[in-house]
């Protein structure tokens, strides 16, 4: 399997099926050894915009702190819960309980149910 | 064959000959006929064929992979090659689709007499209670249905005469020693209008919302080709209502309603509603596809959940970018942009980013991963790669035919 390829930017899919956001970076450790060893997937937009410009994603980041929804925070999904890695990265997680769905909560309650007929 | 899916596959074709047509594709066909008459129909001929592989091509890719073409391309590619496909295709999408909701304001003050400033928040709010309301199945019917209103130019060119000679003579390429700027600038226009990279994430993501599978493969070919290819004729039907009504009186365009025009002359005081209907109609269609495609792609780019047939509080980020990008195009009809200017400057802004849509595709169609055993044989891949150079080609000249011929 080559990380960059077949991993990075993958489409994460959760436990029920759901499209839960993409795999923006990977976080790896060093092992006693020296080897590196990937131990998480990260999602979130500030890591995404890191792989740009790393001032940028850290402005983003900041901005994110001070009034987004997630605070600026990069979600970590342990290698441990991935099952299977295909086109798609199957995860054992309910990541409409996690922060990769706190967006879509936010817009949903604050906005969208505002307006009529958005449950039709 | 079955009979539900021969339904499928007509109800498929009607659709994409009632939503070939947008702004883009009657202003530049107008632009085409009324300035060389049929000297550019090769153009829209050409266009065409290279529109009906792609369209194949991402409508297979859709089938097999179940990833639409924006979610291959960023997982394949990664982010730092997507963000830019991403960032130009929203530019051109908030630019487009404010043309396609001035097409449709247009041709409601050609029948009210009301400015289409007056018109874009109304069309907005009726484009975005169409989808906000709306699912896939119901959009795609019903709107592109209603579009067949547009074969109107078919029957037009028809009752008009033409010398069917000089009209065939029209797909031989061939370049004028006058005007030859302009001309390339409209060939270029036509180009961008019909190989528009929306069309692509829209299909993919269509097939989808519509659950193709690998059985689907021979609708696919049918839809794309039969569909497309009677859709163009109705864009050269266009063109040469133009040619054959507005070329022989010297018009040159410069406002829509000179374009009404050209069903005047066929079909008397009718034709000018026919006209309004057809660009209404059409324009309408349009905007949903360049709104929903707005959606799609975003979604795809970020892994959200998506679907127009999703209740909006299901997708709630899809269905708020779709709701931004209406109303913040409508804005550049509200302050008074012209709707025929910004659509030119659209076409040509189009054509310019072509090149870095279609290159992941040489890739994607031969990834086993994606495609499985359809991968493209030797002359599929030899037609994205006369693609691919032909938009580089247009890209490269898009900027100076826009200075010196636009």
């Amino acid at each position: 399997m080559h990380l960059f390829r077949d991993v990075l930017d993958s489409q994460i899919v959760d436990r029920d099926g759901r499209q839960s956001g993409k795999v923006d970076g990977l976080l790896a450790q060093l092992r006693p050894d020296g080897r590196p060893v990937v131990v998480a997937l990260e999602s979130g937009f500030p890591e995404l915009v890191r792989r740009i410009s790393v001032r940028v994603g850290d402005w983003t980041a900041a901005l994110g702190r001070r009034w987004g929804i997630r605070r600026g925070e990069v979600y970590l999904i342990p290698v441990s819960r991935v099952r299977d890695v295909g086109i798609d990265i199957d995860v054992d997680l309910d990541a409409s309980e996690t922060p990769l769905f706190a967006w879509e909560h936010w817009l949903r309650e604050k906005v969208v149910r505002r307006i009529p007929w958005s449950g039709w | 064959m079955k009979p539900r899916n021969l339904i499928r596959i007509a109800l498929g074709v009607l659709t994409a000959i009632g939503g070939f047509l947008d702004v883009g594709a009657v202003a530049t066909a107008a632009e085409a006929g009324s300035r060389f008459r049929f000297r550019l129909l090769w153009v829209v001929a050409l266009g065409t064929l290279c529109v009906i592989f792609l369209v194949e091509m991402v409508g297979r890719l859709a089938s097999i992979s179940q990833h639409a073409y924006a979610d291959a391309v960023r997982e394949r590619f990664g982010f730092q090659f997507y963000a830019w496909s991403l960032i130009a295709e929203f530019t051109v999408d908030f630019l487009v689709l404010g043309a396609e909701i001035g097409g449709v304001a247009l041709a409601l003050q050609l029948v009210t007499g009301i400015g289409f400033q007056w018109w874009a928040i109304p069309v907005a709010i009726a484009v975005w209670l169409t989808a906000w309301l709306g699912t896939f199945s119901a959009i795609e019917n019903s709107v592109a249905l209603l579009g067949l209103i547009t074969l109107v130019f078919v029957f037009s060119t028809i009752s008009l005469h033409p010398q069917w000679r000089e009209l065939a003579r029209g797909f031989i390429p061939t370049v004028p020693s006058h005007d030859t700027a302009h001309y390339l600038f409209v060939a270029v226009s036509i180009m961008g209008a019909i190989l528009s990279p929306y069309l692509l994430y829209f299909y993919s993501s269509g097939a989808i919302e519509d659950q193709w599978s690998e059985a689907d493969l021979g609708i696919n070919r049918i839809v794309a080709s039969v569909g497309m290819g009677f859709g163009s004729v109705v864009q050269m039907g266009v063109l040469a209502t133009a040619a054959l009504v507005l070329a022989p009186r010297g018009i040159r365009i410069e406002q829509y309603s000179q374009i009404a025009l050209t069903l005047s002359e066929p079909f008397g005081r009718w034709g000018y509603y026919l006209f309004a209907a057809s660009l209404g109609i059409a324009c309408f269609g349009a905007c949903m596809e360049q709104a929903l495609e707005t959606s799609y792609v975003a979604a795809q780019a970020f892994g959200w959940n998506w679907g127009e047939s999703k209740r909006p509080a299901e997708a709630a980020r899809f269905s708020i970018v779709y709701t931004i990008s209406i109303f913040s195009s409508a804005l550049l009809m509200v302050v008074g942009i012209d709707p025929l200017k910004l659509t030119m400057f659209s076409m040509a802004l189009t054509a310019l980013m072509l090149p870095i849509v279609v290159v992941p595709l040489l890739v994607l169609m031969n990834d086993r991963r994606y495609v499985g055993e359809h991968t493209n044989n030797w002359f599929s891949n030899g037609i994205v790669g006369a693609v691919l150079a032909l938009t580089c080609v247009i890209a490269i000249v898009a900027i100076p035919l826009e200075y010196f011929g636009g």
